[in-house]
Parts: C-alpha cells; sequence; structure tokens
C-alpha cells in the first residue's frame, strides 16, 4: 500500500470510526508498522476500544463530512504524512505521545533536516519581548534555524515574521484544523509563512480553536525542536507548558531574563531556577546545542559562511566570548547619537536628552529632573521624537529611541 | 373700521415684525383671528374678551376680526395678546394715541389683565430698534432683559390698565422709560472650579489652553479617572469672557429655550450632553423648532464625554455644524437659522476596559477589541479634530502631590491676548478664530516664511500626515505663536504642534 493510501485509511479511521488517536499510537509503538495498526483498527473496529468524545478532541466530524474534507486537503495542496514516513519529523516520532497523522501546508520548511528552534512567549508581550524575539529570532534564522512557534499574536507572530525574512525559515504549528485562521491578527501570516515555511497541525480539517487544543499543540511545538526558547512568560502560561513539555521530552530550555518587577517575566526567571540557559545571546544558544552542531547530519544545515562573513560570528564552540552579537552594534549606534548631540540647537535639548533612558520616564518626570518649562519640553521632545531619538511608550510616557 | 399695529414674530433666533391688523364691522358678533395661527394663539380670544373687561373697559359685541401679516408665515406663541387687546380697545374708541404709530407692543395677558413675560423678547428689542420704532412695550418682567438694548426706549407695564394709562398720557410717557440697574444685572463669575485643581497632566493643560486660544477642536484619549472631565469643566474657566455683541447673540439664544429670570450671560457656555440625547436635543428641532446643544454652546464649549457611546447618526450629524459654524433647520416653507458655533471637546478611553496604554493596570482587549471601539469614531469626524491628546491615569504619589500650578486667572490672561490678536487679524473677515481659517490663510503663513517652509517639507515627509492634518498642525502653530505674541511661525512653534496629533503615533 502506498503512503497516502494507507493516510486516507488512517483519515477515515479517526473521522468514520472515532479511533482515539492515543489507542493508535499504543499499538502502533507495539508492532511498530503503521499498515498493520490501522489493519488491525479497521477489522476490530469497535471492540474493546474507546470511541473518543466527539465534542471534546476532533469535532472536524459536526462540521464537515469526510469527502468535503479529502477535497479541501486536495485543493489546497495540503500534504498529510503518518508517523511511519521519512518526510514526518524525526524528533517529533520520539516523543511520549506523537501525533499519528500530521497536516500540513508548505512543506519545505517541514521536509529539510534544518535544526528546528522554538520560540514561545505570552500573547501580551512587552516592547522588551518583541525586541528581543526579533532579535533572537532573525539571528537563528539567518545561521540555519528554523524557527518553531505557535501562530498565536505577541512573541510567537514576531518570530514568525522575523524567522521568514531569513534563510532557516518557520514552522506554525496551529491548534485548529488547517483550513482555520486563528487568531484574527496573525491572518497575514498564514500566507506568508508558506513562502519560506510550514504550517503544521494534528487536528482534522474544521476543528475550531478550543480550549484544550493549545496545551496538545504545545507537545508538537517542543517536540519537533531541539530546544525551546521562552521571551517573557508569565507564571502559568502556554510557553511554561511547552518548555515543560520540552524538559519531559529531553529538549534543551532556554529562557531570556527581563525585568524583575514584570509579570510577564515571573515564568522565565523560575525556568532559570530550575535550571534552564540564561539566554543573553545566540552564543548561548548555540553552546548548549554545540552536540547537534557538530553532529555532521546537521551541521549541513548550519550556514557557517554566513556565520564567517558577518566577521561578528568565529567558529568556536569553547563558550567563552564567541559570538559579538547585534547588540554590540546597538551601543555603537547609541555613541552615534551621542555625537550627533553637538548638532542640537542649544543645551536645553541635551538636559532633556540626558533624563531620557531605557526606562521610560512621564513628561513631569522630565520636566522635573531637567528643570524646564513643559512648553520647551514638548518643542524638545516632538523634535527628538520626529527624529527618531525618542518614542512614546504608552501615554505620556518617553523612553530613547533606537 | 380699520385699524393696525406693530409685534413680532420668533423666527429661530430672529424676530420679524408682524402686523396685527384688525377689523370691526356690524353682524353677528364673533371674533376671529387668521394669519396662520396655532392653538395659543387663537386661545388669546378668550384671554383677551375676558382680560379686557376685568380691566374695566368693554369688549365690543361686533364682528371682529384680526388678521396677522404677513398672512402666510405660521406664527406661535402668546405674546400676541397685548396688541390684540390694545388694538380691540383703540378701534373701539376708548382710547386713542399717537403713540401706537410709535410702538411696539408685545406680552401675554391674564384672566385679570396681568401682562405676563414672554420668550425671545431680546430679539424682538432688536428688531424694534432695526424698525426704528421709538418705544417697545413689554411685559413688567421682560423689562430688565429688554433694557440691554440701548438704543430704544422700552416701557415695562405690569397690566392692560397701567398700559392704556401710559398710552394716553403721551406727555408724560418718558416717566415710564425703563431705567437700566447700572451692573446690577449682569451676573459675575461664578466657576466654583479651577484649573490650578488639576494634578500631572502637563501636556494635556498646555494642549487645553491652546485650544482653547484657537477654539480648536480637541479630542481626550485616556483611562478612567484620568481628569478628563475635570479639564473639559475647567476649560470653560481659561476663556475670556464674551464681549457686548456675543453676550447679547449668546443670551438670546437661551431666551428662545426658557423664561429664566433674565441676566445677560457674559461667561462662555459649557454644554455637557449625555450620550442618550435625541438628535433633536442636540441639533435643534421641533415643530417650531428650538435650538439644541450645540446652539446653547454657541461661542462656548460643548463637551461630549464618552463619546463612543453616542450613537452614529449623532455624532455624525455634528459634522455640517463643526464646518458652517450654524445649523439651518427648515419646516413647511420656512427655514430656521440657528447660530452653533462652539468649540467641540470629546473625551473617550482608548478601549472597552479603558486601560490600553496604561502603564500600571493591564488592558483587557485583544487588538481586534481596540480596533473595533477605535471605529466607532468615524474618520470625518476625526479629521475636523485639530487636536489629539492622551492622559495617562494619575499616579497616587502625583495625587498628594503639592506643586505649584497655575490657576485660571493667569492662563485666561495669556488666552485673552491671543484673542486680541486673532480678532485683529480676522477684522475684516467673518471668522474670527485660527482654528477657522482657510487655505489661502495657511498659504500666506506659510510663503511669508521661507524657514517654515523648509521645516514644513521636511517633516512632512518624515511624519505621514495628510493635506488636512499639515493644514490643521499649521492652524495650531499659528495659535501656539499668537499665544506668545509672535508674527512669526517659528520652527519650534511648529514642532510643538507634533505633540497634539498622537494619532499618528498610536
Amino acid at each position: 500500500m502506498s503512503n497516502s493510501e494507507i493516510n486516507l485509511k488512517i483519515l477515515k479511521l479517526f473521522f468514520n470510526f472515532k479511533i482515539k488517536p492515543s489507542d493508535f499510537i499504543n499499538i502502533y509503538k507495539r508492532n511498530k508498522d503503521i499498515e498493520l495498526t490501522a489493519d488491525y483498527f479497521s477489522n476490530k473496529e469497535n471492540k474493546n476500544l474507546k470511541l473518543f468524545d466527539k465534542d471534546k478532541y476532533h469535532s472536524a466530524q459536526i462540521c464537515k463530512n469526510f469527502n468535503s474534507i479529502i477535497k479541501y486537503l486536495y485543493k489546497n495542496n495540503v500534504s498529510v504524512f503518518n508517523i511511519s514516513q521519512k518526510e514526518y519529523p524525526e524528533l517529533l516520532k520520539e516523543i511520549y505521545f506523537p501525533p499519528p497523522l500530521l497536516f500540513c501546508k508548505g512543506s519545505s520548511a517541514i521536509k529539510n533536516k534544518n535544526l528546528k528552534i522554538a520560540i514561545v512567549g505570552t500573547r501580551n508581550c512587552s516592547d522588551y519581548g518583541k525586541e528581543v524575539a526579533a532579535y533572537l529570532s532573525r539571528q537563528l534564522s539567518k545561521i540555519g534555524f528554523t524557527i518553531v512557534s505557535g501562530m498565536a499574536v505577541g512573541i510567537d507572530k514576531i518570530a514568525h515574521e522575523e524567522a521568514i525574512k531569513e534563510s532557516g525559515g518557520s514552522i506554525g504549528v496551529l491548534g485548529t484544523g488547517i483550513d482555520i485562521e486563528y487568531p484574527y491578527e496573525s491572518k497575514h501570516l498564514y500566507k506568508e509563512i508558506i513562502g519560506n515555511g510550514s504550517l503544521i497541525t494534528e487536528f482534522l480539517p474544521g476543528t475550531p480553536p478550543l480550549k484544550n487544543n493549545f496545551p496538545s499543540r504545545n507537545r508538537i511545538i517542543s517536540g519537533i525542536s531541539i530546544g525551546v526558547i521562552v521571551i517573557e512568560a508569565g507564571e502559568k502560561s502556554g510557553a511554561i507548558i511547552t518548555a515543560k513539555s520540552a524538559i519531559r521530552e529531553n529538549r534543551e530550555v532556554f529562557a531570556v531574563p527581563g525585568n524583575i518587577f514584570s509579570d510577564k517575566s515571573k515564568g522565565c526567571h523560575n525556568l532559570i531556577k530550575t535550571g534552564a540557559k540564561l539566554t543573553e545571546s545566540v552564543d548561548d544558544i548555540l553552546e548548549e546545542l554545540a552536540n547537534y552542531i557538530k553532529n555532521p547530519s546537521y551541521a549541513k544545515s548550519i550556514n557557517f559562511n554566513e556565520m564567517a562573513n558577518n566577521g561578528s560570528f568565529k567558529l568556536n564552540y569553547s563558550g567563552d566570548n564567541i559570538f559579538k552579537h547585534e547588540l554590540g552594534k546597538k551601543e555603537n549606534a547609541a555613541v552615534n547619537n551621542n555625537e550627533g548631540l553637538k548638532n542640537f540647537p542649544d543645551e536645553d535639548y541635551a538636559k532633556v536628552y540626558n533624563c531620557l533612558g531605557y526606562k521610560e520616564k512621564s513628561l513631569e518626570e522630565i520636566m522635573v529632573i531637567s528643570g524646564l518649562g513643559i512648553k520647551k519640553v514638548l518643542q524638545i521632545i516632538s523634535f527628538f521624537q520626529l527624529n527618531n531619538i525618542a518614542k512614546e511608550k504608552n501615554f505620556n510616557n518617553f523612553v530613547r529611541g533606537n | 373700521m380699520f385699524f393696525k399695529l406693530d409685534s413680532f414674530s420668533l423666527m429661530g433666533i430672529e424676530a420679524i415684525k408682524v402686523s396685527v391688523e384688525i377689523h370691526i364691522s356690524n353682524g353677528m358678533p364673533s371674533f376671529t383671528i387668521v394669519g396662520l395661527p396655532d392653538k395659543s394663539i387663537n386661545e388669546a380670544r378668550d384671554r383677551v374678551k375676558a382680560s379686557i373687561i376685568n380691566s374695566g373697559f368693554k369688549f365690543p359685541m361686533k364682528k371682529i376680526i384680526i388678521n396677522l401679516s404677513p398672512a402666510d408665515l405660521r406664527k406661535e406663541g402668546s405674546f400676541y395678546d397685548l396688541p390684540i387687546a390694545l388694538a380691540i380697545i383703540a378701534l373701539s374708541g376708548q382710547v386713542s394715541s399717537d403713540l401706537f404709530n410709535y410702538s411696539s407692543f408685545i406680552g401675554e395677558l391674564s384672566l385679570d389683565g396681568l401682562i405676563n413675560p414672554v420668550r425671545g423678547i431680546l430679539s424682538m428689542t432688536q428688531a424694534a430698534v432695526q424698525m426704528k420704532k421709538n418705544y417697545f412695550f413689554v411685559p413688567k418682567g421682560n423689562e430688565d432683559e429688554a433694557g440691554l438694548i440701548k438704543d430704544i426706549a422700552i416701557i415695562g407695564c405690569a397690566d392692560l390698565a397701567e398700559c392704556i394709562k401710559i398710552l394716553k398720557n403721551k406727555e408724560e410717557v418718558s416717566k415710564f422709560v425703563y431705567k437700566s440697574h447700572g451692573s446690577g444685572n449682569v451676573c459675575s463669575n461664578k466657576h466654583r472650579v479651577d484649573f490650578s485643581e488639576v494634578k500631572g497632566q502637563s501636556r494635556a493643560k498646555r494642549a487645553m489652553e491652546i485650544a482653547a486660544s484657537g477654539m480648536h477642536n480637541i479630542l481626550m484619549i485616556g483611562p478612567p479617572g484620568s481628569g478628563k472631565s475635570m479639564l473639559a469643566e475647567r476649560a470653560v474657566t481659561i476663556m475670556p469672557d464674551l464681549n457686548y455683541d456675543e453676550s447679547i447673540e449668546v443670551t438670546k439664544i437661551y431666551n428662545l429655550v426658557k423664561r429664566r429670570k433674565y441676566e445677560l450671560i457674559i461667561e462662555r457656555p459649557f454644554r455637557n450632553p449625555h450620550h442618550t440625547i435625541s438628535e433633536s436635543g442636540l441639533i435643534g428641532g421641533g415643530i417650531y423648532p428650538k435650538p439644541g446643544e450645540i446652539s446653547l454652546a454657541h461661542k462656548g464649549i460643548l463637551f461630549l464625554d464618552e463619546f463612543p457611546e453616542f450613537s452614529s447618526r449623532l455624532s455624525e450629524s455634528l459634522r455640517q455644524p463643526i464646518e458652517n459654524k450654524s445649523i439651518v433647520i427648515t419646516r413647511n416653507n420656512v427655514s430656521y437659522k440657528f447660530p452653533c458655533s462652539f468649540m467641540l471637546i470629546l473625551a473617550m478611553n482608548p478601549c472597552f476596559c479603558g486601560y490600553y496604554g496604561d502603564k500600571s493596570k493591564r488592558c483587557r482587549c485583544s487588538k481586534k477589541e481596540v480596533e473595533k471601539y477605535w471605529r466607532r469614531i468615524s474618520g470625518p469626524i476625526l479629521d475636523r479634530i485639530d487636536m489629539q491628546i492622551t492622559l495617562p491615569r494619575l499616579k497616587e504619589e502625583d495625587f498628594l502631590e503639592n506643586v505649584f500650578v497655575e490657576n485660571s486667572c493667569t492662563i485666561k490672561e495669556r488666552v485673552s491676548k491671543a484673542f486680541t490678536i486673532q480678532n485683529k487679524r480676522y477684522l475684516n473677515d467673518i471668522i474670527n478664530h485660527n482654528s477657522e481659517a482657510g487655505v489661502c490663510y495657511i498659504n500666506n503663513w506659510i510663503n511669508q516664511n521661507q524657514d517654515l517652509k523648509k521645516v514644513v517639507a521636511d517633516f512632512s515627509k518624515k511624519s505621514r500626515l495628510t493635506a488636512r492634518g499639515m493644514s490643521s498642525l499649521i492652524k495650531i502653530s499659528r495659535t501656539i505663536a499668537d499665544l506668545e505674541n509672535s508674527d512669526e511661525i517659528t520652527q519650534n512653534h511648529f514642532i510643538e504642534a507634533f505633540q497634539y496629533k498622537i494619532l499618528n503615533n498610536i
């Protein structure tokens, strides 16, 4: 039987006979033969098997019939991989409960052997979180990592957006059926990501975004990646669930530290306390993943040339001061700005400039510190905003621009 | 037998001349009023009859026809009672006087002959002046109000008998002419609020000062408790008092709405309608149209709190009045025009939960919900709002802090100066304030000043503003320059104006 025939058979099992995916995997793990397993279930369909609750798990059968699903899959170039296929991600096969079937749109990122690394974090992220996500995602993608995330808003969205701009690409793991675009805010991503990446899901087409789907999606995110980077996560957030399942499946966990007063970084700090790698830069990640990178089967994917050409990256995993990253460049930029200070019309500008920092300050604070009147401060702030020296954060709070 | 008296009818805030014509002939005794009278005028027949008899005169038992001319104009109100009664008494030969030709009459009669005050007397007095009448007979209760107009002799009559007595003594008529009591009838500054009570919010206060100086419309965005309503209420206290002409105009509008104990309004009005107000309540309307809130806010401030809660019909209906500075309401054949040159202050929360952009409290809305909330305000309305500011929530320490802040009087002085400069600038134009300045003014300002021209060109590239946004920016900078008594708009004025255009940054 060809793979597509088997896939069709399994799909039918799930859809028509309401076989529980976990039962399927249990049997499969014993006999290691997908065809046998499929036959096993189609022969003994209703004997000794618990049917899964249709409302709870795969609700697709409620809203669509089998034929329309097949039609949809063909029409939209959705590939279906079962667990025995070689296209099915190797790492995902190893986890405790791998999905028997994967639906996949835009299969390039799934098929290639790039190292995959997950970037997860809160939906409600701060500007700092956005910056970190964009920086790490872009850098990792540049040197050949494929960035995996959950297509949610916030950190996920930024990680995807930045990753698809570089060579590594991105994989979005959905908590819905492959035909449903959720959430609304990242709608444009669904089209863009297919150009340089993939969308995958274990859920049957038509599955709505149910609450329980997302934790089980998280196990796939950590499952197909060699490590999980957590940027900004609350104490009980989905990102922490992902990190925990990563620990269970023996993946690396990286956590980016944040402001100690911010609720959004509490989860990350807990992870660091319990042994996750504190991540400041790409070097921290590469250092931890040295074993994978040295492995010739993966090493192909990492673009060392890119790193070498960049001048800032060196091929040395000994751990000490390896990579000079973008943050260094930023400091240089700040110095340049300081040079620009000489061009300010008068010294009041310098006064206000010195008030501004990376922590937001309100107008009133700036007035008190600089000792200037509101009129003057507003003029100067406006001037800074227009020249990208300062920017407004929240209402009436200002920070230094980039 | 024919006789004629002059009286008035109200058309919006203007009064027009109405002649009360009477014809008495032999025949079946009857009493008819023609000339499109409404119910209250038709009922005048009974009031007039009773009060003539109760004042000790005779009511002729003949065929009486009253015509209110022009006859094709709908008339309402009880104020034709006095001229009708006088016409009947005069034509039946009980009194004769030359004064009838030089005078106008207005007043509502009681059954016992007393003359009750009526509304809209200020407009009528002005009309009487235009008709070059020497005397205007008004109810005693309206005497103070009519007395505000200096160019005509006002005679206040308590009842019908007194009125007849005055008419008979032509020589002594000057004794009865109203003498003003000086400033006693002018209301004093009654603000119980002051600008210094607003803590923090330096940018919003500065913005409010600029907005008040140029009568720029302003939108305030901030979480609950940030002081939006507080600022709006205090905006009136920093605006200069109305001048005489404006006072009369505003008072005229107020007199149409209710019979209040007369006061000349010298403070700028502040109107704060609730968002459940009806369309005719806001814009003006009714069978006999009355001014709405927008006209009551004439020369002052219209404050719409929680603006997204106003129905779209209501908020869209504001578009035309904002542009035209007047509203025309048409009924049957007649159009009523009410002035409504107001400064619009809008206040809103940034999102459903109210905490979007707040530093300490987390906003519970998704981005989609925030967008949805913003979509409640239409683009055309936002286009007409020159200034937009955000107000952060006050921190606890700011609340207790006792910093020296300017009080309303100090700011009012600066604003008054800016008003004077603008008055001088627009002396030969119909507009009064920078916010109304048209394209020709704006081009003029830019072209006069080569430095400014360069800066404008430079920044318009950087800031993604539309042409309309740019011109409102220049209007704001003009006002900022006026506040500093500067003839030219400098680069600094222009740059500061960017602070009041936050909608481009959000």
